[in-house]
């Protein structure tokens, strides 16, 4: 190439007449397909060869070039792979050849034979092809014409009237062959061939492995040995817990506060959670201020556990507190006492010791 | 006697002596394009003198740092500037107030303080303002934690790519006025994927490793001890992105500020698209063009976002009280917060009293006047705004459109008024359900 670095304009130009080259060669060139090859599809990448090796690339912009205009040929002969030759023939501007091959090819209706004798899952395919590639309604002569004109030099476009449908005469039969071969297999045979299709396969191994990692998430949930402390424990006898203070000794074991303070005038226990009624953080119990303050958000609690400041909008819960037969302070954490609910005033959410 | 905490020690000093040496690099550029660019006074002195004088200052300011003790030494975070300071900015609604002025500023003033020079100094002056503060042990408590340093990063970084957002926007906009081509079209800079692009993204790959690794040497992690159920950090802080999440949860329910306003927030930004008819401004920078597209985003991002995050990172404390920013963080600071209901403002209002029971209708009546206000608010203003401010809204957008619309415009606006209702009112819930976990 002269210019060492070609414009997007310059690419753009190149593109365009390398795709009308290619245009014209892959034109003349589709015409005769009617050659018989029933080894249909395997077709390589040699067409797409063809153009390129007409017009050797010098420049990574001509190599695009010709990849991207050769995409369309490649992609019609990959269907009709008898294109590949007169494709090439073409290219190299020899009529003589082209006639040659239409000749060796007979009658154009030909391509359409093979196509009941290809694998039934390609027979939809086949007679696609084979209808595309015929050439309704052109003459020998016409096609002789149209190769002359494009050794002079000029780019002719060969008219070729491509059917909108697949020939019916053609398809109907090779669809109806199809069928009375289905029929034709044993059940067994066709339910075997659908179970272990890749498809089935695929999806049924994922299935199981997703299944089985299922099960092994409901065993993990269900553990052999429980770590955790009991729901029921003793706190020790009443006497422990001074009149007018907040004990926080079993907070780190347990959860739990204990409070020995005046409820509507009766001295009385009561547990309360360390769960703050907002998002569940534990507040910290700040003598000073003679409340509850949760660093998370801000949230306060006065003594008794109910809530005055911050976003929590329930006061702290009370658990279980009841004196065991012994003279023990009995918590059980497995029931919970609401104030909002009204459940305070249940014998079982305090103790009275006044 | 021995001070636990030193507002100065001798490796502040180097830092500090560092910190001003590379402010003085940078003035020191600007100063050649200040020689280069600006011109002369009236009386033959070049611009640039100032910036050359300013320059050497913060030089010998550096050297100051780099040679004497930490006895003696005399650049300090003046008490005249920090007490005050600390007595008005620990107040969350005068932080609010004056980062919506700022916000309106922004906008306001966008055709002055665009301009190179105006940038400039204000970069100067929080530099400044960042290195004097830095000199206080408190502040160095909250700036110098490893959590903290991408936010102080961030600050920088918004504040940058708000001013390019509008530098390029302010041009634009004086473009279309006098008539001329765009900037994007004056100077087309488009380029080649290859090289151009890809070679610039491998850059960029290169530095921020570089960066990153470099962070990661220089900074320790911020470990703390092993996590506990029954013990909470005092402050318990969110990563510092969520940090505007966690300040909308001391105003709100947690289902609604945890999970219904985060859900409106994605697929309200999702839903813009659809509802946005304005077909200008696309693909170059304009603000008059997107005006009311702009400063609705701009708002949502920069108070409701970005300023939340510094409001919790820097001026909230043990127990989530507010603290200034050069305050020692006292766990004992007490501060008044007894929230009330509306229903209760309204009973002892009107001298009955709360209702009192938990069956369904007594509930009800005892919350009926926040369940009128809450259905007003959604669904009676809309139909408002459409035949009155947002009326031409309204007559492009059709019925539905304007009403998902205007319901995203209404659930941002709640956030600020809920704050500022809790602030003023010390009001803590519109609708409080708590027998149901229903709050708002």
């Amino acid at each position: 190439m002269s210019d060492p670095k070609p414009s997007p304009n310059d690419i753009m130009a190149k593109i365009r007449a390398q795709k009308a080259a290619v245009a014209t060669a892959a034109g003349a060139g589709s015409e005769p397909t009617a050659e018989p090859k029933p080894e249909a599809s395997a077709a390589p990448a040699a067409p797409a060869a063809a153009p390129a090796a007409a017009t050797p690339p010098r420049s990574p912009a001509d190599i695009m070039a010709s990849i991207r205009s050769a995409a369309k040929p490649a992609a019609e002969s990959s269907a009709k792979p008898a294109a590949a030759k007169p494709a090439a023939a073409a290219a190299a501007g020899s009529p003589a050849s082209i006639l040659a091959s239409i000749r060796s090819a007979g009658k154009p209706a030909a391509a359409a034979t093979p196509a009941p004798a290809a694998a039934s899952s390609a027979a939809p395919a086949a007679p696609v092809a084979a209808a595309a590639a015929v050439p309704v309604g052109l003459s020998p002569a016409e096609m002789i014409k149209a190769a002359r004109n494009a050794e002079a030099g000029a780019p002719v476009a060969p008219k070729v009237v491509l059917p909108t449908k697949p020939l019916p005469g053609k398809a109907a039969p090779a669809a109806a062959k199809a069928a009375e071969e289905v029929s034709r297999r044993s059940v067994v045979g066709s339910v075997v061939a659908t179970l272990f299709s890749p498809l089935v396969v695929a999806w049924g191994s994922f299935t199981a492995a997703a299944a089985a990692s299922g099960l092994a998430l409901a065993r993990f949930m269900m553990p052999n040995v429980l770590v955790e402390p009991p729901t029921k424990f003793k706190i020790g006898p009443p006497t422990d817990y001074a009149p007018g203070t907040v004990s926080t000794k079993w907070q780190a074991q347990f959860n739990i506060w204990v409070v020995n303070s005046d409820v509507d005038g009766v001295r009385s226990i009561y547990a309360l959670s360390t769960v703050c009624t907002h998002l569940g953080c534990t507040p910290n119990w700040l003598e000073g201020e003679q409340k509850f303050k949760c660093p998370c958000h801000g949230s306060g609690f006065y003594k008794s556990g109910i809530n005055f400041e911050g976003p929590a909008p329930r006061p702290l819960e009370r658990v279980g507190l009841r004196l065991a037969e012994d003279g023990m302070l009995e918590v059980d954490k497995s029931v919970k006492f609401q104030r909002e609910l009204g459940q305070w005033t249940n014998a079982s959410s305090f103790v009275s010791t006044g | 006697m021995l001070n636990a905490h030193p507002d100065l020690t001798a490796s502040v000093l180097i830092g500090l002596g560092w910190y001003y040496l590379l402010m003085f690099l940078m003035n020191l550029a600007w100063t050649v394009r200040s020689y280069r660019d600006d011109g002369e006074y009236s009386n033959g002195i070049p611009r640039a003198a100032v910036w050359a004088v300013y320059s050497s200052i913060l030089m010998m300011v550096s050297a100051y740092h780099f040679t004497y003790p930490p006895e003696g030494f005399l650049i300090s975070m003046p008490s005249w500037f920090r007490d005050p300071f600390d007595r008005y900015f620990s107040n969350p609604v005068l932080f609010f107030v004056l980062s919506i002025l700022g916000y309106w500023a922004m906008i306001a003033l966008r055709e002055w303080w665009t301009k190179p020079r105006v940038a400039w100094v204000l970069l100067n002056i929080s530099l400044l303002f960042m290195g004097l503060s830095l000199t206080d042990y408190d502040f160095r408590q909250i700036v110098g934690k490893p959590d903290n340093v991408p936010i102080v990063a961030m600050l920088f970084i918004v504040a940058f790519c708000t001013w390019i957002y509008f530098s390029r926007a302010v041009d634009n906009d004086r473009r279309i006025a006098e008539g001329r081509p765009l900037f994007e079209q004056e100077n087309n800079e488009k380029v080649l994927v290859w090289p151009d692009l890809v070679y610039t993204e491998l850059i960029c790959m290169v530095v921020l490793t570089a960066v990153l690794i470099f962070w990661g040497i220089a900074l320790k992690a911020p470990l703390e001890e092993p996590g506990s159920s029954v013990k909470t950090p005092n402050p318990s802080k969110a990563p510092w992105y969520f940090l505007g999440l966690q300040e909308m949860l001391v105003y709100f329910d947690p289902w609604l500020a945890g999970v219904v306003l985060p859900s409106i927030i994605l697929g309200g930004l999702m839903a813009v698209p659809y509802i946005d008819f304005n077909k200008r401004g696309n693909g170059y920078y304009s603000f008059k063009e997107r005006a009311f597209a702009v400063s609705t985003f701009l708002f949502g991002f920069l108070p409701l976002w970005v300023a939340l995050i510094v409001l919790g990172t820097f001026l909230r404390g043990p127990n989530w009280n507010f603290f200034g920013i050069y305050e020692y963080w006292d766990v004992h600071k007490v501060e008044a917060a007894n929230n009330v209901n509306l229903s209760e403002f309204f009973w002892d209002g009107l001298g009955t009293g709360v209702p009192k029971g938990t069956t369904l209708d007594r509930i009800l009546l005892r919350e009926f006047p926040g369940i009128l206000l809450i259905i007003g608010y959604f669904a009676v203003l809309p139909p408002i705004m459409g035949v009155t401010i947002l009326r031409t809204y309204f007559a492009r957008m059709g019925v539905l459109r304007f009403l998902v619309f205007s319901n995203l415009i209404l659930w941002m606006a709640i956030l600020p008024i809920k704050m500022l209702l809790r602030w003023a009112f010390s009001l803590k819930y519109i609708v409080g359900i708590p027998e149901w976990f229903f709050n708002i």
